[in-house]
């Protein structure tokens, strides 16, 4: 192949058959269980990059079905997201993320900096519950639940947490291991169309695991959990800090 | 944390608990099948990127083993190799690979520029037959067979065909998604310990996929296979041509 035509095609690994195609990213009935519980500050000061700032010692744990994305497929993940401010907004800095699914991985941490890995979460109704689990190989490492629906949650409040910014640490080596990207990234979801919003009883356990540490933003106290059927983008980021310029 | 200890720390997302390990990759008792096939030279013309170039149209279907890798673990893959030349060196063109484990795919992308999907390879000896496969989902899309250790080979084959540089196109979008990173990567094994390499007779077939399409190279002759299994280490790359100079 022509260099000039290796520079054009040019989008992600293999030049040939890309891990992920480019987007847009649109998603369909993605549905959302977000348990927020209060943490340990110290545990979460460690942890935050400034330029972003703490605001209260808080994580939402998530867990999210995603049946229908294009580009990415039908598949399901679950992490953890601090609510932080930068300068004059306040949004979700993404700490960690576990899907079942290849492209979304690759894409995801890429094209983004979405710290994505690959481990097996799931999300669904049993009985009376909302139910999310997530397993790193043969280990269970979170589970969460939630009563079915108990209570609407007016769209106006649905939305506002949707509209916040997420925030990422991109970083990807040189091939010699130094950083080469070592971005704060910030992206939107854009185009939403709720389809529903719940609160309910909320209950969530998180297990150690070496490579998955989740536990040590330790749970102290479950304050709440809301459950979300959306239509939405994912639109591509901007960076807000450079970490590496002079 | 503060910015200048994010910099410090920065290795590979995420920040806190990086996917891969920091090297050495040392590799003990890794295990291959190499089933070496003639293809179209009009497919090979397409698919290797300039400045590399080839001789003969041929391609190395590799499963591989892998029990003990530092960092990475115990995982298993496949991949379709190029035997290429840069300014003259010859070597081989890392086309397609698939792995089992996301620490070493990860890892393969960012560092190096492997081109790592998801998919599950194996290679077991099944009575008398060392048999390669590759699951993409639920379909088989590849499958080597070799006599099992039918003759040996000699060390130095062995070792020279491990030792020869390996070539990857490293591309990582930027986050508007235009191209940051499109280099040309080369990467040679070092503390290479043969531990054994037969050859014998052998089969591959290779089966169309959407999402990875190693039929786009298809098999018109298998020509050899190799057994080899053999202990080295990763070195980190270097690069050697920069498309987007």
């Amino acid at each position: 192949m022509k260099a000039d035509t290796v520079r054009k095609k040019a989008f992600s690994m293999p030049l040939h058959s890309p891990s992920y195609p480019p987007g847009p990213y649109r998603f369909i009935e993605r549905e959302f269980m977000i348990i927020t519980y209060r943490t340990n500050r110290a545990a979460l000061e460690k942890v935050v990059p400034k330029p972003l700032e703490v605001i209260d010692p808080v994580v939402k744990y998530e867990f999210i079905r995603m049946p229908d994305s294009t580009g990415f497929g039908d598949y399901t993940e679950s992490g953890q997201v601090i609510p932080v401010r930068f300068a004059e907004e306040t949004g979700g800095y993404v700490h960690a993320m576990f899907l079942d699914d290849d492209p979304p991985i690759a894409g995801g941490r890429e094209l983004w900096g979405f710290p994505k890995k690959l481990a097996f979460p799931s999300l669904r109704v049993e009985h009376d519950t909302l139910l999310g689990t997530l397993d790193y190989g043969p280990a269970r490492i979170a589970a969460a639940s939630m009563g079915y629906k108990h209570e609407a949650v007016p769209s106006e409040m649905a939305l506002r947490a949707l509209g916040e910014p997420g925030f990422l640490l991109k970083i990807i080596p040189h091939v010699d291991g130094s950083p080469r990207i070592c971005e704060l990234v910030r992206y939107r979801l854009g185009n939403i169309d709720l389809k529903g919003a719940w609160s309910g009883p909320a209950a969530l356990e998180l297990f150690p695991h070496a490579l998955a540490p989740l536990s040590d933003l330790p749970v102290l106290e479950v304050l709440s959990g809301i459950h979300l059927i959306a239509d939405l983008t994912l639109n591509l980021g901007e960076v807000v800090h450079d970490y590496l310029a002079k | 944390m503060e910015p200048a200890d994010v910099v410090k720390t920065a290795f590979a997302m995420p920040l806190t608990s990086p996917s891969f390990a920091r090297g050495p990759y040392s590799y003990t008792n890794r295990e291959y099948m190499v089933v070496t096939y003639r293809t179209s030279r009009a497919a090979l013309e397409e698919a290797v990127p300039e400045p590399l170039t080839f001789d003969e149209p041929l391609v190395r279907c590799e499963f591989m083993r892998t029990e003990s890798s530092t960092g990475f673990g115990r995982y298993s893959g496949a991949a379709q190799h190029i035997p290429v030349r840069l300014n003259g060196q010859a070597g081989a063109y890392i086309h397609n690979m698939y792995l089992d484990a996301y620490a070493p795919i990860s890892g393969g992308r960012e560092l190096w520029g492997f081109p790592h999907k998801f998919a599950k390879a194996r290679l077991a000896v099944e009575r008398d037959t060392l048999v390669g496969t590759l699951e993409y989902g639920p379909f088989r899309i590849a499958k080597g067979t070799m006599g099992f250790k039918h003759r040996m080979l000699a060390q130095a084959t062995a070792a020279g065909m491990l030792g020869e540089p390996n070539f990857l196109l490293k591309i990582i979008p930027h986050v508007d998604g235009k191209p940051r990173i499109c280099e040309l990567v080369r990467y040679i094994r070092s503390n290479i310990v043969v531990r054994g390499a037969w050859t014998g007779p052998c089969a591959l077939e290779l089966h169309p996929h959407a999402l990875a399409p190693l039929t786009d190279l298809p098999v018109l002759e298998v020509v050899s296979g190799v057994h080899v299994i053999a202990d080295f280490t990763l070195p980190l790359g270097e690069v050697v041509h920069d498309y987007l100079a």
